[in-house]
C-alpha cells in the first residue's frame, strides 16, 4: 500500500480510530496493530508477509538465546549467525541476480563454463529497511542496550506500517520503550502531524512526480537526445526530485505515526545547505547514516587507528552504503564518490579553510553530480549523460514552472528556518477541525496534479 | 562521521503543541468527510478501474455511496473546474475517435447483413509476394506507445535511434488496456496521438491489463476470452491500426504478447495475440505484427531466461509479465530490423 492512494485513505482513518479506542487494552491493541501492519504490507504481496514473519522470529530467537547466555564467545557466535542470516536474506532477494550475472560474466571471460543458476527473484518491498531494523534489535540486545522484548512487541516493531517500507530506520531502543505502556491520549502532536503529512504530500506528488514526468525521466532515459542546457536542468531537477520524494515519504511516515501517538526520529534536515560532505550526511537520510556509523564504521575501527585506517573505514562504509541502495555498479560508484570526498575532507581538515559559501557551492555540485550514476540505468549511460553536460545545443525542456520549482526547492533549504518555523507554529495552533479541512484541501489540490498514470511508487521503495 | 550524543526527535522542538487523541480523530474525520464530498466520484472511478479483489471491493464500498452523494451535490464539479488547470493530462476517455463512437465512414451493418468486406491491396505485404518492399524515405518521428509493456522498450529504441536523428516520442500509458476504456480510451488516444504527433512510425506494445469484459448488446457483457471477446478486441485494435497507419503515410509495428507466467494471464494473452493477427489482416502493407511469443516463449511456454549471445540471460521481470532491460534489447532488435526494411534513412 502506498501513502498517497485511496486505499491508504480508507485504511488509515479506520486504523486510527480503532487504535485509540483499543489503546488502553494493550493485549488487544498490539495484535490489532500487528494485523493492520501485515494487512498494509500484504497489499504489495501477501507471500512476503511470511518472509516478514520469518525475519521477526529468527531475530527474536537469536535475541532470546543471546540474553540467556553468560558466555561472551557464545553470545558473539549467536549474534554473528543472526546478522549473517539477516544479511543472507537481503543478499538472496536483493543481490543474487546481480552477483550471478557478474560472476557468470567473469567466469565466461576466463573460459570457465561454470555458470551460476539464474533466477528472476522478486524484490520484497522495503526488505533493506526491514532487515536493518531486525539487525538493530538483535545487536541492541547483544550490546545490552535492551532486554529482549516480547515476540509480539518485536513483530510490531519490525512491521509497524508507518515506517515499514521505506523508513525512517527506527532503532529498537527508540521504538520498543514506546510499546511498554499505552500512548498518552492527552499528548498527541496533531498539528505537527498534519503539517508533516501536508508537506510530505506536496513534496512527493506536486514536486517530485511533476519533475520526474516533465524533465528527469525523459533526459535520464535518453540523454543522447538532449544538449547541455536540458541535461544540467535535469541534473538539478533530479537532486530536487529524490529529496522531495524520499523526505516526502518520511514526513508522511512520521506524521501518521505521530497521530497514532508514536515518535520517530527525523530523517532529513535541509541536506542541500551542507558545506561539507560530512555535514551532508548529518542532514541526509540521517537514520541510515547513523546506522552505518554505529553498525559498520565504528565496528571497523572508526577514526581510531590513524589517518589511513580512518580513510579505509570511511571508504568501506560509504561503498557498502551505496551498495545497500541496490545491486548496481552505479550505486557503488555513488558510494565511492561520497567516501572519497569524505576521505579528502578528513585528510585536509584544519589545513585548508575557505568561505562557507564556496564550500557550499563545491559540495552542492559534488552531491548533485554524484546523483548521475545513482539515477542512470547503468554506468555506460551515466558516461553518456556526463558527456552531454558539455554538449552545446538548445534548451528544449526549460519551462517556467520546472525552473521555478527547482530553484525554489533549493533556495528554500538555504533560507534561515525561523520564518517557516513561525508559520508552522501558527498552523499547529489551529482548531482540529480546521487542521482537518486544511488536510482535505491540500489532498484535493495535490490530487489534481496527478496524471492518469497515477502516483508512481516512492523511489526508496525499490531499496 | 562522528558520534552524536542524541538523535533529534520531532517532538523535542519546544513549539510542538499537543492535543488529545480525540482531536486527532476529529481532524482526520473532518478531512475524510470533506474528501468524500469533494472526491466521491474520483474514489468510485478509481475503484471501478482496479483489478477484482478485496481492495477493489473495499474502495467501491466507500466509493459508491460517496459517488452517489457527490452526483447530487454541485461541490465535486465546482472543485474539478477550479483545479482543472493543475491537471497534467488531457481528457482521453471520450470524444473524437472513442471506441463508443462508430468510426466515420464505416457501415456498421455491413457484416451483420452478410455482405463481405472488400479486400484491398493494403491487405498484402509486398515482401510476402516477393516484390521489393515499398520503403519510405525518412523516419523523422517514431511514436512508441502502449501500456507498461512499452517500457523499457521505448527507452531502448530512443537511445538506439538518437544517433540517426530520429525523434522518439515515448508515451506509455500505465495500467491501461484496449478492453478497459475508463482510464484511457485507446480509440480516442490513437486519434489524438496521430493528429498531434504525425508519427512516421508507431511501435505499439500493449496487453498487460487486458481481459476486461466488453459491453454487449442489450446491456449484456462479453467476457474474456472466447471468440466473441476476441472479435471485440480485434475490432478495436483494427481501428487503432487504421488510425496509426495514416492511409499508408506511416508504418505500424504491433508487438504480440510474450506468454506470461500465470495460467490465467496466458489465456488472455492467447486471445489478445489471436485478435492482433486478425486485426492486422486488411493492412498488411502498412502494419507489421512482430511475434514476441516466438522470440521469448516459443511453443507458448513461459521462460524467464533464454540464451543471448551464447549465455543464459534473464529477459523477464520477476512479475512474469514484463520484459526486463535485456528482454527489451532483444525486442528492440526485432523492431529495428523491420524499421530498417521500411525506412531508407536507417540504411539496410
Amino acid at each position: 500500500m502506498v501513502f498517497p492512494t485511496i486505499q491508504f485513505a480508507v485504511f488509515f482513518p479506520i486504523v486510527l480510530v480503532l487504535s485509540w479506542a483499543l489503546m488502553p487494552r494493550q493485549h488487544v491493541w498490539k495484535p490489532f496493530m500487528l494485523a493492520a501492519s501485515y494487512l498494509f504490507y500484504s497489499a504489495a504481496s501477501p507471500v512476503f508477509c511470511l518472509l516478514l514473519a520469518g525475519i521477526t522470529l529468527g531475530n527474536q530467537i537469536g535475541a532470546k538465546l543471546i540474553h540467556r547466555s553468560d558466555d561472551a564467545r557464545t553470545r558473539k557466535r549467536i549474534i554473528a549467525v543472526v546478522v549473517a542470516l539477516d544479511l543472507a536474506t537481503l543478499g538472496v532477494f536483493k543481490y543474487y541476480g546481480f552477483f550471478a550475472t557478474e560472476v557468470n560474466a567473469l567466469l565466461d571471460s576466463v573460459g570457465l563454463g561454470l555458470p551460476l543458476p539464474l533466477a528472476a527473484i522478486a524484490l520484497p518491498v522495503g526488505i533493506s529497511f526491514i532487515t536493518f531494523q531486525a539487525i538493530s534489535y538483535s545487536v541492541d540486545v547483544y550490546r545490552g542496550v535492551l532486554a529482549p522484548a516480547s515476540t509480539l512487541d518485536v513483530a510490531l516493531y519490525i512491521s509497524f506500517f508507518s515506517q515499514l517500507v521505506a523508513g525512517p530506520i527506527v532503532r529498537a531502543h527508540e521504538f520498543l520503550p514506546q510499546l511498554e505502556s499505552p500512548r498518552n491520549p492527552r499528548k498527541v502532536a496533531v498539528g505537527a502531524a498534519v503539517a508533516l503529512i501536508i508537506l510530505g504530500l506536496v513534496k512527493k506528488v506536486a514536486v517530485a512526480d511533476s519533475l520526474a514526468r516533465e524533465i528527469v525521466d525523459p533526459v535520464f532515459g535518453v540523454p543522447q537526445a538532449y544538449a547541455a542546457p536540458d541535461v544540467w536542468l535535469a541534473t538539478y531537477a533530479y537532486a530536487v526530485q529524490i529529496y522531495c520524494d524520499f523526505s516526502g515519504y518520511t514526513d508522511i511516515a512520521i506524521g501518521t505515526a505521530l497521530l497514532l501517538g508514536f515518535v520517530f526520529p527525523q530523517n532529513f534536515d535541509r541536506p542541500y545547505r551542507a558545506a561539507s560532505i560530512r555535514e551532508f550526511w548529518r542532514r541526509w537520510h540521517i537514520t541510515l547514516s547513523r546506522f552505518l556509523r554505529d553498525f559498520l564504521y565504528i565496528p571497523l575501527g572508526g577514526n581510531r587507528g590513524g589517518r589511513w585506517r580512518t580513510a579505509r573505514n570511511l571508504l568501506i562504509t560509504m561503498t557498502l552504503g551505496g551498495l545497500w541502495h541496490g545491486a548496481a555498479w552505479g550505486f557503488v560508484l555513488w558510494g565511492v564518490i561520497h567516501g572519497s570526498v569524505l576521505v579528502v575532507e578528513h585528510v585536509f581538515r584544519g589545513r585548508v579553510s575557505m568561505p562557507r559559501w564556496l564550500g557550499w557551492l563545491i559540495v552542492f555540485h559534488i552531491v548533485v553530480l554524484a546523483w548521475i550514476p545513482f539515477r542512470a540505468p547503468d554506468l555506460s549511460l551515466a558516461g553518456t549523460y556526463v558527456s552531454r553536460l558539455v554538449e552545446p545545443g538548445p534548451a528544449t525542456l526549460w519551462t517556467l514552472p520546472v525552473v521555478a520549482v527547482v530553484v525554489a526547492a533549493i533556495v528554500a533549504q538555504l533560507l534561515p528556518p525561523r520564518p517557516l518555523e513561525r508559520l508552522r507554529i501558527r498552523f499547529e495552533r489551529l482548531h482540529p477541525a480546521a487542521l482537518g479541512a486544511s488536510m482535505a484541501a491540500a489532498i484535493v489540490l495535490v490530487a489534481s496534479t496527478v496524471s492518469t498514470q497515477g502516483v508512481p511508487p516512492f523511489i526508496y521503495f525499490q531499496f | 562521521m562522528t558520534t552524536t550524543d542524541r538523535d533529534p526527535f520531532i517532538l523535542d522542538r519546544p513549539t510542538a503543541r499537543r492535543l488529545r487523541a480525540r482531536d486527532a480523530i476529529i481532524c482526520v474525520l473532518v478531512a475524510v468527510v470533506l474528501l468524500l464530498l469533494l472526491e466521491g466520484k474520483s474514489i468510485r472511478r478509481s475503484g471501478e478501474r482496479m483489478e477484482p479483489g478485496i481492495e477493489r471491493t473495499i474502495v467501491l464500498a466507500v466509493g459508491k455511496p460517496a459517488g452517489w452523494l457527490a452526483d447530487r451535490l454541485p461541490l465535486a464539479d465546482a472543485v474539478n473546474d477550479a483545479t482543472a488547470w493543475l491537471s497534467p493530462d488531457e481528457q482521453v476517455t471520450d470524444g473524437a475517435g472513442a471506441f463508443q463512437t462508430p468510426p466515420a465512414g464505416v457501415d456498421a451493418t455491413a457484416s451483420r447483413s452478410g455482405g463481405s468486406a472488400p479486400i484491398t491491396e493494403d491487405a498484402f505485404d509486398r515482401a510476402a509476394l516477393g516484390e521489393p518492399p515499398q520503403r519510405l524515405d525518412r523516419l523523422a518521428t517514431l511514436l512508441v506507445t502502449g501500456d507498461s509493456l512499452a517500457q523499457p522498450l521505448d527507452v531502448e529504441l530512443a537511445r538506439r535511434l538518437a544517433p540517426q536523428g530520429v525523434r522518439t516520442i515515448r508515451e506509455a500509458r500505465l495500467g491501461t488496456g484496449i478492453s478497459k476504456s475508463d482510464l484511457v480510451d485507446w480509440g480516442q488516444l490513437s486519434v489524438q496521438q496521430t493528429r498531434e504527433r504525425s508519427p512516421d512510425a508507431v511501435v505499439m506494445f500493449i496487453g498487460a491489463n487486458e481481459g476486461f469484459p466488453f459491453p454487449g448488446s442489450a446491456g449484456t457483457q462479453v467476457d474474456c476470452c472466447g471468440p466473441a471477446w476476441a472479435v471485440q478486441y480485434a475490432t478495436r485494435a483494427r481501428r487503432m491500426m487504421d488510425t496509426y497507419r495514416r492511409d499508408g503515410a506511416a508504418r505500424v509495428y504491433w508487438l504480440t504478447l510474450p506468454m506470461p507466467r500465470e495460467a490465467t494471464r496466458q489465456r488472455i494473452a492467447r486471445a489478445v495475440n489471436a485478435a492482433i493477427l486478425v486485426a492486422a489482416q486488411p493492412f498488411r502493407s502498412h502494419v507489421r505484427v512482430l511475434d514476441m511469443n516466438a522470440l521469448f516463449t516459443p511453443g507458448g511456454r513461459y521462460r524467464a531466461a533464454m540464451p543471448v549471445g551464447g549465455r543464459q540471460t534473464i529477459v523477464r521481470e520477476a512479475d512474469g509479465i514484463h520484459l526486463n532491460d535485456a528482454g527489451a534489447r532483444l525486442a528492440a532488435d526485432v523492431v529495428l530490423g523491420r524499421l530498417r526494411a521500411d525506412f531508407a534513412s536507417l540504411g539496410s
